[in-house]
């Protein structure tokens, strides 16, 4: 029975998909939607690793060629679109891959042996469970969402099946990326990924929309290439396309360091990180669910994938060196840009590049405490990030803006969604939530590693800082009302709070987790039964700081609820209050909004100023990496 | 009167902390005021504090004549401290509008506008007799308990 | 039982750390009257304060700011605890920020221009504290080979010839966490009246108390860390004490400066010579 959970798992959302994009009633593809989402989630929930090594291997003769002729179907699509939007880039790099992808096909992998079709390990069971249940929950947002902005947008021919069929069309690649074990079925998960993101970036048919489609395009296509290169050249070093085989095989094989740097530069690429950040950027015109789901919590997430998944193999080299420092750097670069934005989204898609550029570095380092870290980190950033980006979402639909400014005092005017997005923030920067776990260990981790260290202290504090920052801005109403949840859909709804819970949850289980997941991956790592997570340089007491936050919790509560049946006060504006909440006496006896934006310090920490330096940093240091895998 | 209520009476008039509202007066007895906090009069002595909120303080003292232009301000600041709280008026004309009663925007005195405790009477007000004023205004306190 | 014994000891740390705070403060107050050629107020003053302030009525303009001070408190008292049971000097300095987290977030929430500028400018605060203490937990693992306190008594020699350049960065810190020039740019002591009382303007009463009473734990905390770079003998509490002392004198002789300049000069020496320290133990 285990044995299909796979198979189901991919074959499922590729049905669901087809069969969105046949009808065209409203009512019948939201319910496709629910349930393949609760399909999936159950699926994934059931699936238990390891599996027997033969598992599915019966089908593997009708998987291989299907699989072949989608890898070339894929990439004629991507030559065709390169041609339509004359983007030459893309035709060069899509005819680069088919020339590449048909010579290893037929010359190169055909003396290639049997090997186990599925890799069901605590990592992959990590991504798989993410994709399905946080994936799940978003795609259900995106039911009424998608609805609302059609009806702002008005297209002439409503182009929600495309939508969901590509958004369901993800759900299953994502699934195949995860569990495969052949490195070409991976190439062509991966590659379907790339697609289904274009598709989606560019949904809304805009100028800008189909300008940053085809960015994203054709960084993600140069991460196919070199990852296609990266499977040649491991397949040289040891004949197989077998994952777990490969990573055994060419660990400590210096001629393999080449493809492993390469896999790590496609890695970069998929993950968007320093200097391939532009796409993902470009990506915030999607609507919310395709940023909450393809570009925060789980496509981003294949790139870090695969980099842990190749982690053992690269441990403790030059070019590991080297990822370590281009994880850190992009850690801090991208935290600091972040905080000279305005735009929400950006702020958010920045948040983002930062925390992988953390679980690169954990990859780099691959010690079982850092790569331990590294899947807490994923877990946790998926579920809050997730969160965050359908919070802001469905805030942009109410007030039209993603402005940070027009967002101020946000938990006025929609307490529920408001509240769930400060909660989200503060559980990616406040201890016992999930993320300062994952972050703690990256610290013990990390203390070996001097210079890494810096960054990732810098990191980290100008993490806290633009969260801090983006939560108090959404309280700041500065106005006293009682908590009454806004009308919003039931689906719109229902994922927001969930999510939040979940968030909440998962972190007070994270013993748990870790030790259900990554008890195989960190043998010496000790993790205590009692609450408390122990490494060699420290502990981390969750159940004692749980406890402590709760009760805190519930004394502020009962503060709250005292102080809110005492008297209320207006904010001191100097005694010159005028009536209004925020709003002194002003000339001619007019009210004046008192207003005081954040500091963004743009003049320091501003895109234009930085983007050169920080790209030919970043991109100095993959130089770096490659030249330590050429010169050893 | 219990152990608790005896101990918060005595940091009450432990830890005044104040609040100076200038209403429009010639400057004299502000100069005055803060007289009182340097060296030479060290009011911190008795644990005076000025503090520039009215949300912390809990004397307001008040200086100079109320017109019809700032008596809102007055109010405001009076409703903005934390109970319990006293308010100590300065100088002749926070007492009755002084030599500007007469005049046309001119409401009067301080009491006008907010209830006051203490009267400070001088033109200007002598540190010493602010410094009586802020001492009989914590006395205020045990009369407010 | 010796669980029990050391949970039982680390708890009877925090009434002694809350009558060490204040009674800090009441020293504060009065070296600073007598630097002014004042008397200044006896130095039980601060209790008094902290008391009048919690029996008085409360008012707010945000919910948050009600939630804020328990929260900052709890932080900060669990912080100490930790410390007093030798944990994790990376745990603590995490649960230490949720403190500042939270008084920032109340202090935003507010809506009062005075609290928001403020508040920018505490985060950035709490942004050149947090760097250095993390780069001081990481010379304490550099040169005992742990995170835990415990790492850090019982050594032979002081830390102190260790991690000079550390010390200096952690009197830099205290400074700032201190709230006092020239670094008092988002909420000092005293009406320095361009922000009003910065972060602390919008809280009210037994919430202002409640703060207060969390920041005395946080300078005991912070004292704390800096006893470990001379963990034996009377040096534990001399040195901490020293670096208490300097930084009132410094207060008194120092102006305000602006948060570029805390940023620019003050932090970016106290990070390299951090930095520079920590190379030289890696070295």
């Amino acid at each position: 029975m285990s044995d299909a959970i796979p198979l189901v798992l991919i074959i499922v959302p590729f049905f669901a998909s087809l069969l969105c994009l046949l009808s065209r009633s409203t009512v019948c593809r939201s319910f496709i939607v629910i349930a393949t989402a609760a399909m999936l989630a159950v699926s994934s929930l059931l699936l238990q690793g390891p599996l027997a090594p033969d598992a599915g291997l019966q089908w593997a003769g009708l998987i291989d060629p299907l699989i072949i002729g989608g890898d070339f179907l894929l990439l004629a699509i991507m030559f065709v679109l390169g041609c339509r939007y004359r983007h030459l880039l893309i035709v060069l790099l899509t005819l680069c891959q088919l020339g590449l992808l048909s010579f290893l096909e037929f010359f190169v992998f055909v003396e290639e042996q049997g090997h186990a079709l599925w890799q069901v390990d605590g990592l992959s069971l990590t991504l798989v469970r993410v994709v399905c249940i946080v994936g799940g929950f978003i795609c259900l947002h995106a039911i009424p969402y998608m609805q609302a902005h059609e009806n702002h947008l008005l297209p002439a021919r409503s182009r929600q099946p495309r939508f969901f069929a590509v958004l369901l069309l993800f759900l299953g690649a994502m699934n195949g990326l995860a569990l495969t074990n052949d490195l070409a079925h991976f190439y062509f998960f991966f590659e379907l990924t790339t697609l289904c993101s274009f598709l989606l970036i560019g949904h809304d048919r805009s100028e800008e929309a189909t300008a940053n489609a085809l960015t994203a395009l054709w960084m993600n296509g140069a991460g196919g290439l070199l990852l296609l290169l990266a499977v040649w050249g491991l397949f040289r070093q040891s004949a197989q396309l077998d994952m777990n085989g490969l990573v055994a095989a060419v660990a400590g094989n210096q001629a393999a360091l080449l493809p492993l740097t390469l896999l790590m530069a496609a890695a970069f690429s998929k993950s968007a990180q320093l200097p391939w950040q532009r796409w993902l950027l470009g990506a915030m015109v999607a609507p919310a669910p395709v940023s909450a789901l393809l570009h925060s919590s789980t496509m981003v997430k294949a790139g870090v994938y695969l980099a842990l998944r190749f982690a053992p193999a690269f441990a403790g080299t030059l070019p590991a060196r080297g990822l370590i420092l281009a994880g850190g750097f992009t850690f801090v670069a991208a935290a600091a840009l972040a905080i000279s934005q305005r735009n929400a989204k950006k702020v958010l898609a920045y948040s983002t590049i930062s925390n992988l550029g953390l679980i690169f570095a954990c990859a780099g380092i691959g010690s079982p405490a850092a790569l331990a870290a590294a899947v807490l980190l994923i877990i946790f950033h998926a579920v809050s990030k997730g969160l965050l980006f359908l919070c802001i979402g469905t805030a942009e639909q109410q007030v039209k803006s993603r402005d940070v400014e027009v967002l101020r005092g946000l938990c006025a005017r929609m307490p529920l969604t408001g509240m769930v997005a400060v909660l989200a923030a503060l559980t990616l920067v406040v201890p016992p939530f999930g993320m300062l776990l994952g972050k703690w260990l990256v610290f013990e981790a990390a203390a070996d590693h001097f210079l890494f260290y810096l960054l990732l202290v810098l990191g980290s504090s100008l993490t806290l800082l633009f969260w801090v920052r983006l939560a108090g801005t959404l309280l700041a109403s500065g106005e006293l009302a009682g908590f009454r949840p806004e009308k919003q859909p039931f689906l719109s709804r229902f994922p927001l709070v969930a999510l939040a819970g979940g968030a909440v949850l998962l972190a007070l289980t994270a013993p748990l987790l870790h030790n259900r997941l990554l008890a195989p991956l960190s043998a010496q790592f000790a993790a205590g039964g009692s609450g408390v997570l122990s490494t060699a340089a420290g502990s981390f007491p969750l159940a004692l700081l749980f406890a402590v936050a709760g009760c805190a919790g519930l004394l502020a509560m009962i503060g709250v609820s005292r102080a809110m049946a005492g008297r209320k006060g207006a904010a001191y504006l100097a005694g010159a209050n005028a009536g209004l909440p925020g709003h002194f006496v002003g000339p001619m006896n007019r009210p004046v909004r008192a207003v005081a934006e954040n500091s963004y310090l743009v003049p320091l920490f501003g895109e234009e100023r930085w983007n050169l330096w920080v790209n030919l940093a970043a991109g100095g240091l993959l130089l770096f990496m490659l030249g330590g895998a050429l010169w050893k | 009167m219990g152990f608790v209520a005896r101990l918060i009476g005595k940091a009450r008039r432990s830890s005044p902390w104040l609040l100076h509202f200038d209403c429009g007066s010639c400057n004299g007895c502000d100069i005055e005021i803060l007289a009182c906090l340097t060296p030479v009069y060290d009011l911190e002595r008795f644990g005076v504090v000025n503090v520039g909120n009215p949300k912390h303080a809990d004397i307001l003292l008040v200086t100079g004549t109320v017109n019809q232009r700032n008596r809102q301000v007055l109010a405001v600041l009076f409703e903005q401290m934390a109970k319990p709280g006293v308010v100590v008026a300065i100088g002749a004309c926070a007492l009755s509008g002084g030599v500007f009663r007469e005049a046309p925007n001119v409401l009067g005195g301080v009491d006008r506008v907010i209830p006051v405790d203490v009267y400070v009477p001088g033109c200007p007000a002598r540190p010493e007799a602010i410094i009586d004023g802020v001492l009989l205004a914590l006395e205020k306190f045990r009369e407010k308990e | 039982m010796e669980v029990m014994l050391t949970a039982g000891l680390s708890l009877a740390t925090l009434p002694v750390a809350i009558l060490l705070g204040g009674l800090l403060s009441g020293i504060d107050r009065r070296l600073t009257a007598r630097l002014q050629s004042r008397q200044g107020p006896p130095l039980s003053q601060p209790f008094f304060d902290v008391l009048k302030l919690l029996a008085k009525e409360r008012v707010v303009t945000n919910p948050w700011q009600a939630f804020a001070p328990v929260t900052a408190l709890g932080s900060a008292a669990l912080a100490l605890v930790l410390f007093a049971a030798q944990g994790d000097l990376l745990v603590i300095l995490f649960v230490h920020l949720v403190g500042g987290v939270f008084l920032v977030l109340g202090a935003l929430a507010s809506g009062s221009p005075y609290s928001q500028i403020a508040g920018q400018r505490e985060l950035w605060q709490m942004f050149c504290c947090e760097t250095l203490l993390f780069l001081i937990a990481g010379g304490l693992y550099l040169s005992t080979g742990s995170f835990r306190v415990s790492g850090a008594t019982g050594l032979p020699a002081p830390l102190l010839f260790r991690l000079p350049l550390l010390f200096a960065a952690f009197v830099f810190a205290l400074t700032v966490k201190m709230r006092k020039s020239p670094f008092d740019l988002a909420g000092c002591q005293h009406a320095h009246q361009e922000l009003v009382r910065g972060v602390y303007t919008e809280y009210v009463g037994p919430h202002l108390g409640l703060l207060e009473i969390a920041h005395w734990l946080e300078v005991v905390l912070y004292l704390a860390v800096g006893s470990l770079f001379w963990a034996t003998g009377w040096g534990m509490v001399l040195l901490p004490l020293a670096a208490f002392l300097a930084v009132i004198v410094l207060d008194n002789i120092a102006a305000r400066l602006t948060w570029r300049w805390m940023l620019g000069r003050g932090w970016g020496v106290a990070f390299v010579l951090a930095a520079v320290n920590l190379f030289w133990l890696k070295g």
